[in-house]
């Protein structure tokens, strides 16, 4: 590995001080699961690596007035073992059980999954479809975006230079909503998704008063699927055609790729198998309860 | 940092890999340097009980933290239950893969004393054999977690 001087910031403030002094030229470590492969393989020669993991501010699962707090330095493993997550946003525990293997789940953290965001991201349709927000901090102050203005494009943030993803905040209204995760790769362990799919909805009197369908592999960044949500929204929850007409919809809004894992065609008919799962037991879910 | 009960030190370089102290600082290569890039997992160690790919950790990441190695697992005196059993069944071929696959198999059972065979699995999914197809590791593994534990010394 080429190189760099290594520093590890005790606090927020000591880290944006750094920062200032030195963007762009350094490079935050968080699990390290896709950094070291890139200071050891790829173009990055970052002449600073600053370690993230002693800073208080980024860590921890907790209620909030706003809604649900998680740190961005919060490993997939903890997601995994949180009661706080299991009582309510489970979904995002299918998500990242999908996420690499335990060695991975056990180092990588959600704020880095979400920083690097390659198109198949696996926390990201989740984090869509149940509406939430981040908070960045920089040496300018704080600023709160919604997940889906965070995603720019392929490996592009939101981000500014000296700005850093400090926690995710999942809404107070959206927890406990019925939600639903699939992900489609070419195995089980280790595998980047073919096409991810996550769902969300609310339901009052036997209708579907809310839905969010959220895409992820299948275009530069995770996508909602807006005219899929249309589709269902008001119909009644018995109506198992609605959730094909929905899924089929889902696939016009989808912009997959063809590459050496699958064929867009492949992925077209991925789309529509998985959008129309997660929607069947994400209305499961919302009518059992 | 402590490595296998013992407390050990070194001066690096920062951008000096975990797996690159514990094998070319202290000799302990039991850990193995395969894909280096977290997906074969012949690197696989313990830090603070979680298991872990010695080659994505800076060695500075593990300062003051503990560490737990194919050394510490076993030697010519005992094996743990883990290695009785892999000898037992033959569960190994060539052996490059074995160090990562006792210490994952190691953090399963230590949370998970009685894993189906579909958790081993999965608890295997970061770890890359390419000799056995993985079905007498995964009977290795059942028939660990079905010895007595602790008759030999160990676990």
């Amino acid at each position: 590995m080429r190189s760099f001087e290594y520093l590890a910031p005790g606090s927020l403030n000591e880290l944006l001080e750094v920062i200032r002094d030195r963007a762009p030229d350094f490079k935050l470590l968080a699990g390290g699961t896709d950094l070291l492969v890139e200071l050891k393989h790829g173009p990055s020669d970052p002449k600073l690596v600053m370690d993230l993991s002693a800073v208080p501010e980024l860590k921890g699962i907790e209620e909030t007035p706003l809604g649900l707090r998680i740190g961005a330095m919060v490993t997939h493993s903890q997601i995994q073992q949180s009661a706080l997550i299991a009582e309510h946003a489970p979904a995002m525990m299918a998500a990242a059980a999908t996420i690499g293997a335990v060695q991975t789940r056990n180092m990588g953290t959600i704020g880095g999954n979400l920083v690097t965001c390659v198109p198949s991201l696996d926390s990201g349709p989740v984090l869509v479809a149940l509406d939430a927000q981040v908070t960045v901090a920089g040496v300018h102050g704080r600023r709160v975006l919604a997940i889906t203005e965070f995603f720019v494009g392929p490996r592009q943030t939101a981000l500014a230079p000296d700005e850093l993803l400090i926690d995710i905040l999942i809404p107070t209204a959206m927890l406990g909503r019925a939600a639903a995760f699939r992900k489609f790769g070419l195995r089980k362990g280790q595998a980047l998704a073919l096409v991810n799919a996550a769902a969300s909805i609310a339901v009052d009197d036997d209708r579907i008063i809310e839905a969010r369908i959220a895409l992820g592999a299948v275009a530069p960044t995770v996508i909602r699927a807006t005219d899929g949500e249309r589709v269902i929204t008001g119909k009644p929850t018995d109506d198992v055609g609605a959730l094909r007409e929905a899924a089929a919809v889902a696939v016009t809004e989808a912009r997959p790729i063809d590459d050496f894992r699958a064929s867009a065609a492949y992925r077209r008919e991925l789309i529509a198998v998985g959008t129309f799962r997660v929607l069947e037991e994400a209305l499961a879910l919302a009518t059992s309860s | 940092m402590t490595v296998n009960g013992q407390v050990r030190r070194a001066e690096v370089p920062a951008e000096t890999t975990l797996l690159s102290v514990l094998r070319e600082a202290w000799g302990l290569t039991g850990s193995k340097l395969g894909c280096d890039v977290g997906d074969c997992g012949a690197c696989t160690v313990l830090v603070d009980d979680l298991s872990v790919n010695a080659c994505l950790l800076l060695a500075v990441q593990v300062d003051g933290r503990e560490v737990l190695t194919i050394e510490g697992m076993g030697g010519f005196d005992y094996l743990h239950p883990i290695q009785a059993a892999f000898e037992r069944l033959s569960s190994i071929q060539c052996g490059f893969c074995a160090p990562g696959i006792v210490i994952s198999a190691k953090a399963l059972i230590d949370k998970n004393p009685h894993p189906t065979e579909q958790e081993i699995r999965e608890a295997l999914a970061g770890n890359l054999c390419r000799c056995t197809g993985y079905t007498k590791i995964i009977e290795g593994i059942a028939e660990a977690c079905r010895a007595p534990v602790g008759t030999d010394g160990s676990a």
